[in-house]
């Protein structure tokens, strides 16, 4: 004699669409992981750099004395670099006011000096402007954090929404998962009867479809991650090879805990899965004698 | 349970005291039983469709709880014992269900093991026994055959064979005979009275056939409306 066939049905069309349903839900769970993670880590890498950097702006003064000016503030504390933008610099930067003839002749530009701070203890631009003035010079410094609160709001904002976003996304999974392995339990509640009336105990009972529900979990479940790991490495590939790398747009790379959650998601989706025949079962059973 | 009575001969297999139930609607679908069956008797349950015959057999089997009243299988009062314990009672007990209930996806012969395997023993342990009795209920040649595609007499036996494999001190049976012809109906009672003698089991049958009744000359309670009107004490056997 073979194997004996399992108490429960190996599969029937009911599972295949508890399994689309499961991994449709992970892949939806792990991409929208796995871009907020993108997203937030970019902005928050390019406030990050914005934040150390500070422009000081020179008046009535000559390329010499803003070297001078230059090195004055490297002297201070919290400072890491201090140079004078040349002129091509400076045509760059205003190449979109200018168009790319560079800036015309007579026209008054102020010289500037790009300033980086320390990421402990930076300089602040008041202290900055206060060395220079006492030094002589006319000279404005602007710390590029204050451009950076207004993205740093935004990016609180986004990651509060991207947690919601996430979190939602993953009560429902566990919700629908629920609630197709009820429908799908009470298919088979000929089975619960018959084991029951046979003497089964709840646990022997309980026990069949939770082993059952979370195979059928870590399945679907492993099946949308992949899917999502794919899209994501697809989408990885081609922003590389169109080597575009703005800095705003969510930048996906595969990092260790994006793999992690790849990783978990299925588990996840099993012990879901698990849980929720488990309560069933023993819902339907405590309800007859 | 009283550990100094113990579940001995004297004890009846099946008492019922004052029991009625009633479903989710408002009439009494038994109403106020009383009922004591010694171990080893075989009695017939019969009565009008609807009488209430299932849902009485239903309450032996541990299926459902009375509304009212209280139900002892074999000097045990069920309502004062634990899940557990109405499981291992469970296991006691044998049932031929009206409608088979035979699981479609398991074999004849995976359907009858299914109790051994629900108490837990391994497949290599029962094979012999199963096959016996397959052969013995006319199915040996069906072994590995379908629920579905077995005829409905075919079926029943089969859902017989399920009920006594694990030699149950009560065997419940409704309608056994339902779905078989006069010769097989006669063929099955045979096994139920043999069983009887043999390993003195508690036997109740519900049927409406009244030439078998009348043949194996055995105790009859009649239902009507769930109303006992003829119980064993009185009946002429
Ligand atoms: N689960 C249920 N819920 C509500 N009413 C029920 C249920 N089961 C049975 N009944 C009702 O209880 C009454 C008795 O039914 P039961 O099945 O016990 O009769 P029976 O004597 O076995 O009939 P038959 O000879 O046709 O099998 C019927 O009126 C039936 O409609
Ligand atoms: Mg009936």
């Amino acid at each position: 004699m073979s194997k004996p066939t399992p108490l429960l049905p190996e599969s029937d069309a009911r599972e295949a669409a508890l399994f689309f349903v499961v991994a449709a839900l992970c892949f939806l769970a792990v991409l929208a992981t796995l871009t907020a993670r993108g997203t937030y880590t970019a902005a928050h890498a390019w406030s990050a750099q914005v934040e150390g950097e500070m422009t000081v702006r020179l008046k009535d003064t000559d390329r010499r004395g803003a070297e001078d000016a230059a090195s004055i503030v490297r002297g201070l504390d919290g400072i890491r670099s201090s140079s004078v933008l040349s002129q091509e610099e400076l045509n760059r930067l205003l190449a979109p006011s200018f168009g790319p003839g560079g800036i015309p002749a007579g026209v008054p530009m102020p010289i500037l000096i790009a300033v980086e701070t320390t990421q402990d203890a930076p300089a602040e631009a008041g202290v900055v402007t206060a060395a220079l003035t006492d030094a002589g010079f006319n000279a404005t410094a602007e710390s590029h954090a204050d451009y950076a609160s207004e993205v740093q709001r935004a990016l609180g904002t986004l990651r509060i929404a991207a947690i919601g976003i996430v979190v939602l996304l993953t009560a429902t999974a566990i919700a629908v998962i629920a609630f197709a392995t009820h429908a799908a339990l009470l298919a088979r509640r000929d089975i619960v009867d018959v084991l029951h009336l046979a003497g089964a105990e709840d646990r022997f009972i309980a026990s069949l479809f939770e082993r059952r529900f979370w195979t059928l979990g870590l399945k679907a479940g492993s099946a949308g991650s992949l899917v999502a790991l794919a899209v994501t490495a697809m989408i990885v590939f081609s922003a590389q090879s169109a080597g575009t790398q703005s800095q705003l747009l969510p930048q996906l790379s595969l990092d260790f805990w994006d793999l992690v959650i790849l990783a978990v998601t299925p588990v996840g989706a099993g012990l879901a899965a698990r849980w929720a025949a488990g309560g069933t079962v023993n819902h339907s059973l405590k309800s007859v004698l | 349970m009283n550990r100094f009575r113990p579940d001995t001969a004297d004890e009846p297999a099946v008492e019922l005291n004052g029991v009625s139930l009633r479903y989710d609607t408002a009439d009494d679908v038994l109403s106020d039983i009383d009922l004591r069956l010694k171990p080893g008797t075989f009695t017939f349950l019969t009565g009008a469709s609807g009488a209430g015959k299932s849902s009485l057999l239903k309450l032996l089997y541990l299926a459902h709880a009375p509304t009212q009243g209280e139900v002892h299988l074999f000097g045990l009062r069920t309502s004062a014992l634990s899940r557990k314990q109405l499981s291992a009672l469970r296991r006691r007990i044998g049932v031929v269900f009206q409608d088979f209930r035979l699981l479609d996806h398991l074999t004849a012969f995976e359907n009858v093991s299914l109790p051994l395997r629900v108490s837990g023993q391994k497949p290599g342990t029962y094979r012999e026994e199963v096959v016996d009795l397959l052969r013995w209920v006319g199915l040996g040649e069906r072994m590995h055959a379908l629920p579905q595609s077995l005829s409905g007499g075919e079926q029943q036996r089969l859902s017989i064979a399920r009920a006594l494999i694990n030699k149950p001190d009560l065997l419940i049976a409704d309608e056994p005979t339902g779905n078989v012809d006069p010769e097989m109906g006669k063929r099955i009672f045979r096994l139920f009275v043999e069983l009887n003698r043999r390993l003195g089991t508690t036997i109740i049958i519900a049927t409406h056939d009244l030439s078998l009744i009348r043949e194996f000359d055995a105790p009859v309670m009649r239902l009507q409306h769930g109303l006992l009107v003829r119980d064993v004490e009185h009946q002429s056997a």
